[in-house]
């Protein structure tokens, strides 16, 4: 089999909505960055893998064709000589099903070099507040519609959860949240394109509103506007394009578990009792198809950038990619050694937390992350120790997730 | 329009018995496998089960245990601002083996193991309706048996 690599990656500044414009030159001007940084030009490409849902505010209908084809504009935008073209859905983790679709044509040799994109443009406030959202499923609304269940609301549960099968008070996981946010808005603070370049403190994030309890507003991500480009070629290619090219060792995507008990976002009923399997186990399941693609298990990886749509989603995720016992993970945190200069750095970028979330674009800004992470080119928030191996996951409604393993390859 | 002309209806058909004096929760169950859901579906969704024959629409056990909750603090927005904050939202582990999602009839005094019982009750009301949905009351004293 043919490996593939990243071999250059690119991305716009995450700001507020609407800023920029949500247009497709966007998406055109982060690809073109990333193919200049290697000499290529969209004549030299195989495919393009496109993804966005570039949410519209407030007007449902405009969510169909123009996004749904963004990958077939962004091609008739920049030139193409009839390239293959894919157009990608997979909520929040969208970006990593694309990842994962090019690494697959690069590995089975029907492609050489191939463009992946995401963009998005996130209103503010909840997606799900449209009538005409509702299909016959009863999954997307109607738990918003009927039950008054917002995201955070499945995220709070799942905290509060946690804290009791360890027999902790909840304030214990309010605490571990807070601390997190703390530590990753340092690292975002040194990101010039993060959308929140300051520190929030502890004491700040534990004052600020609780929004759905025990989450206060702080411990949740914003949602942001941006774009992301990553180019992946077949490891021959890689190495004449560049000296530093970055393995793509494993790419895993997920998808929902019938026999998960944790309530899943945009459902109002996952299994119980007998039925149940072991607690989330959907999140678990694409990493441990990573290591085995890969070869490797946590003990390989030197850090991991991860989707932290709430400061929950950082403790679940360290418990899920180390598979350890919960009460390690609640050590590694309280002793911040997932900073830039701890044993096991995550969001080293800031994460979700300080550039707020660009839906189908933030698996793209981890993997430029680890990328740039492992090609030492982070500047002053260049992970402290020496890095080899790092893993990016995404996390998204109606039980979609990505794990990505990336690896130094010179 | 006065109180008395309005009509009582359910916030969503299908998801509860309505009307009804012991209104309950409407799953399906599948004949092959045995898996049950809520709400109920026409496909079953154990991916095991050789589909040969669809589901079997069942009235879920009206009383559970609390596996989570959420206290939810600020209004939503149009449409859905009839929520009004703070409410609970519990995660309800039912005898039938699923966790369901429904709101709490409180938000004080919540346990998760405590024992709730569905009821059915007035959500909000406009000019035209009042809409009904179902709830999760905690048990007297609420603890598990």
């Amino acid at each position: 089999m043919t490996e593939s690599a990243v071999v250059s990656a690119a991305i716009s500044d995450w700001v507020e909505a609407g800023k920029p414009a949500p247009t497709v030159e966007v998406v055109a001007s982060v690809a073109l960055e990333a193919m200049r940084r290697v000499g290529l030009r969209p004549a030299d490409l195989d495919a393009v893998i496109s993804t966005t849902s570039a949410m519209p505010f407030g007007h449902p209908t405009f969510l169909t064709t123009p996004a749904q084809h963004m990958g077939h504009r962004l091609a008739g935008k920049m030139g193409s000589n009839g390239l293959q073209v894919f157009n990608v859905s997979g909520a929040c983790a969208s970006a990593a099903a694309a990842f994962s679709i090019a690494d697959s044509m690069i590995k089975s040799g029907k492609a050489k070099k191939v463009l992946v994109v995401g963009y998005d443009n996130s209103p503010r406030g909840f997606y799900f507040s449209f009538n005409s959202y509702l299909d016959t499923d009863m999954t997307i609304g109607y738990p918003l519609k009927v039950v008054g269940a917002v995201n955070p609301s499945y995220w709070a549960m799942w905290a509060r959860r946690r804290a009791y099968e360890m027999g902790k008070p909840v304030e214990d996981i309010k605490e571990l949240m807070a601390i997190i946010k703390e530590e990753l808005s340092k690292n975002g603070a040194l990101n010039p394109h993060a959308r929140y370049k300051r520190v929030f403190t502890v004491k700040e994030v534990m004052e600020s509103p609780i929004v759905d309890d025990p989450l206060h507003l702080y411990m949740i991500s914003a949602v942001s506007s941006g774009a992301g480009a990553v180019l992946l070629a077949d490891m021959d290619t890689a190495r004449r394009l560049t000296d530093k090219p970055v393995k793509v060792a494993a790419s895993a995507v997920g998808g929902p578990l019938h026999n998960e008990p944790s309530p899943r976002l945009t459902y109002f009923a996952t299994a119980g009792g007998r039925r149940a399997g072991k607690p989330f186990y959907e999140w678990r399941k694409p990493i441990e198809d990573a290591y085995r693609q890969a070869g490797m298990g946590a003990e390989d990886l030197d850090f991991a950038e991860v989707h932290d749509t709430s400061a929950f989603h950082v403790i679940n995720w360290i418990d899920q990619i180390m598979g350890w016992e919960r009460e390690e993970t609640d050590r590694l945190i309280r002793g911040r050694e997932f900073g830039r200069g701890g044993k096991f750095p995550i969001n080293a970028s800031g994460g979700t937390t300080s550039f707020g979330e660009a839906v189908y674009a933030q698996a793209l800004m981890e993997v430029y992350e680890i990328f740039t992470q492992l090609r030492g080119e982070a500047g002053e928030r260049q992970i402290r120790k020496e890095i080899k191996v790092g893993m990016a996951t995404a996390y998204g409604a109606y039980g979609s997730y990505g794990a990505i393993i990336l690896e130094r390859a010179w | 329009m006065s109180q008395a002309q309005k009509k009582v209806v359910p916030i969503v058909e299908g998801l509860f018995t309505w009307p009804s004096d012991h209104p309950r929760l409407i799953g399906s169950r599948c004949p092959v496998c045995g898996s049950v859901q809520f709400p109920k579906s026409s496909v079953c969704n154990n991916p095991e089960c050789d589909h040969s024959r669809p589901p079997e629409e069942i009235l879920l056990s009206d009383e559970g245990t609390l596996y989570s909750f959420d206290v939810h603090m600020y209004d939503l927005r149009e449409p859905f601002d009839y929520h009004k904050a703070p409410y609970a939202i519990g995660a309800v582990e039912l005898p039938e083996g699923l966790i369901v999602i429904g709101r709490l009839t409180r938000t004080d005094g919540l346990k998760i193991g405590m024992r709730v019982r569905m009821k059915v009750d007035k959500l909000y009301e406009d000019g035209e309706n009042i809409y009904l949905t179902y709830f999760f009351e905690p048990v007297d004293g609420g603890e598990r048996r």
